[in-house]
């Protein structure tokens, strides 16, 4: 397997006032196609940053980031975006969506951003919904979803254009257990059946046991790489 | 993404923050008003008082009087001038006149005093004015007499409640003065038959002839000499006026005469119309400006309100040219509709104004000889396009610029410190 995603040295010192915090002191691996991959650890072990750094959404000090070939550095601003818009997905702790759109308004976002005419991007949208459950909550507003559909919304958003990649940032940090359970088998099964990458973050020793792989963080060095159990 | 997409959203966002979107809008629409009802009130202040004056002068009529104001020889123009003056290209009509000075008129028992007799060239002087001449009752004879006499509007009606002073074929004794023997003049009765009676030429102006009365030319000559005390020049086109006067003053030697030009004159008032137009229009502006510093204030803080929208946006894929683009879209938003509101308002408005200060100006009325004319001295706002479509790009311009800060700024946003603002 060709690797989909790869980190080289990886490093990122951060600025407080006059203070210097290491978030990441080089870090490299590889993830391939149809991979799930945890990257877990404390706070503070600089995982959120990782993360951001593989996404395009920050730059490294040093190091390296490439996704399906195309290395980072050598892309300005509005490339990264576009990276960003055609091959990666997001995913949040606090779900991010936006907060005035309906649900269906909110997946098609990255479609709109990508030009595709109102009536295809739509009718995607609402392919996708049905998909992660909620055909029947289309046109509600955030404000008036629970928790768990909301981070079932953003998962349709960061899958609307095919990413090569979905990167999730703590999905089920701000979620009861059950839910967040029901989360980490949508995203397991979207791995499992469609072969859609995907690279999480997370402090919950469950979520990182279903993973194929698992990236101990700490003190923003990758501690140890350990195969998970991978199982629903 | 496209244009049409972003103001879609744009317009989304602003329905859902009304009363922000009302109060911001409103400051625009407040300047365009200023700005349209202003400026449609100078425009018709403009044409009025330019209506009024080409009322009172013949636009394609020189006045030509001897000598200037302040040196020259004043004598009488003689015949062999007035027909140089006709032989200058584009002259249609050059025609001489006596002024026999003020005279007065009996009718039986009746008896009125006419300010201005003049002793007139009927056939040419019809040729020049024939606005002017226009009749209530009798008309222009066939053949003119010696004893013929035109009688203007408000000498033969001073009183409009009294019966008319005369009538055609009524026999008129005038009285006019042929010399003075040591400043006593000495006077001579004539009579005139009355061939007409004109209307009301309107606007008084150089050329109002309802205080005039006319007799022949030929009829002045036989008593005073060949005197022409001025000389009425029509031109082809009004538009050469001013080349046909500077011609006929290179025929003469210098202060031998005056010319007067309308055109001149109302060309000279309109530009300084035009000045006061723009400069009312400018003083309204200010209110726009206000507006726009309002929209900057609102969209600097909405800026900030959406920084978590914004890193969303932008953790999405949005380019920072897109976010800049979703914010100038606010922004012109508030420019079309407060600008498009404003104008409709603004010409409104006008009117209001109009009709308000209408009840301010009383009408002209303390000439010592007019009776005064009852009528509103109202200016009817004028609608123009050019002004309207110039006042919206203005408005959605302004808007565009204030909103330049703030979206700039929202551009520039870092995504990752987007996404971390509470």
């Amino acid at each position: 397997m060709t690797a989909l995603l790869e980190a080289k040295g990886l490093k990122k010192t951060y600025r407080m006032g006059k203070v210097l915090v290491p978030a990441l002191q080089g870090i490299t691996f590889d993830v391939s196609e149809g991979e799930f991959i945890a990257v877990f650890g404390p706070s503070g072990s600089g995982k959120s940053t990782l993360l951001h750094l593989l996404g395009g959404l920050d730059r490294p000090d040093e190091g390296e980031v490439s996704v399906d070939g195309i290395s980072f550095s050598t892309l300005n601003d509005n490339a990264l975006a576009e990276v960003r818009l055609r091959k990666i997905g997001f995913i949040f702790q606090f779900f991010n969506l936006l907060p005035r759109l309906t649900a269906l308004r909110n997946v098609e976002l990255p479609l709109t951003l990508a030009d595709l005419p109102e009536k295809e991007s739509i009718k995607k949208a609402e392919a996708m919904l049905k998909l992660v459950g909620l055909g029947d909550r289309m046109d509600h507003r955030p404000s008036e979803m629970s928790g768990g559909e909301q981070q079932r919304v953003a998962i349709a958003r960061a899958l609307i254009n095919s990413p090569k990649i979905v990167l999730a940032d703590e999905p089920t940090g701000n979620l009861d257990t059950t839910t967040g359970g029901e989360i980490v088998q949508l995203m397991k099964l979207l791995n499992k059946e469609k072969g859609q990458t995907f690279v999480v973050v997370t402090h919950d020793p469950a979520i990182a046991e279903t993973a194929d792989q698992i990236l101990y963080l700490k003190d923003g060095m990758i501690q140890k790489m350990k195969k998970g159990r991978r199982r629903l | 993404m496209r244009l049409k997409r972003i103001f879609s959203m744009a317009w989304e966002n602003m329905k859902q923050r009304r009363l922000r979107a009302f109060l911001t809008t409103l400051g625009v629409v407040i300047g365009i008003t200023a700005i349209i009802a202003l400026a449609s009130l100078g425009e018709g202040f403009r044409v009025s008082i330019t209506n009024r004056m080409e009322q009172g002068f013949e636009l394609d009529v020189l006045t030509l009087i001897p000598g200037t104001l302040f040196a020259g020889m004043k004598e009488p123009f003689t015949d062999s001038e007035v027909a140089n003056i006709t032989k200058v290209s584009n002259v249609s009509v050059a025609t001489p006149v006596m002024q026999v000075g003020s005279v007065i008129l009996y009718n039986g028992d009746k008896n009125v005093t006419a300010f201005v007799g003049a002793a007139v060239n009927f056939t040419e002087f019809v040729e020049v004015f024939p606005d002017r001449f226009r009749f209530e009752e009798g008309g222009m004879p066939e053949q003119i007499k010696n004893d013929t006499l035109i009688i203007g509007h408000k000498v033969n009606h001073l009183n409009e409640t009294e019966p008319a002073f005369a009538h055609p074929n009524d026999e008129v004794n005038m009285t006019l003065t042929i010399n003075y023997t040591d400043y006593v003049p000495i006077f001579r009765n004539y009579t005139f038959t009355v061939a007409g009676t004109l209307e009301k030429t309107g606007t008084a102006g150089l050329t109002s002839f309802d205080y005039w009365v006319f007799i022949p030319l030929e009829t002045a000559r036989k008593i005073y000499g060949d005197v022409t005390d001025l000389i009425f020049v029509k031109v082809s086109d009004p538009e050469l006026s001013e080349t046909v006067a500077e011609e006929i003053e290179a025929l003469f030697p210098p202060y031998r005469l005056t010319v007067l030009v309308p055109l001149t004159f109302i060309q000279q008032v309109n530009s300084i119309l035009n000045m006061v137009e723009i400069f009312l229009t400018s003083v309204a502006s200010i209110a726009l400006l206000v507006a726009g510093i309002g929209i900057m204030n609102i969209m600097t803080v909405s800026v900030m309100e959406r920084t978590r929208e914004i890193g969303i946006l932008k953790a999405v894929g949005a380019k920072s040219r897109t976010i800049l683009t979703m914010f100038l879209a606010e922004a012109a938003l508030i420019g079309i509709v407060g600008s498009l509101t404003g104008v409709p308002i603004g010409y409104g408005l006008a009117h209001v104004l109009s009709y308000v200060l209408s009840g301010f100006v009383t009408p002209q009325q303390n000439h010592v000889f007019q009776r005064p004319e009852v009528e509103r001295a109202a200016v009817t706002p004028i609608f123009s396009w050019e002004w309207a479509i110039i006042a919206v790009i203005f408005g959605i311009l302004i808007c565009i610029l204030f909103g330049l800060y703030p979206a700039r700024k929202a551009a520039k946003l870092d995504p990752v410190e987007a996404l971390r603002y509470e």
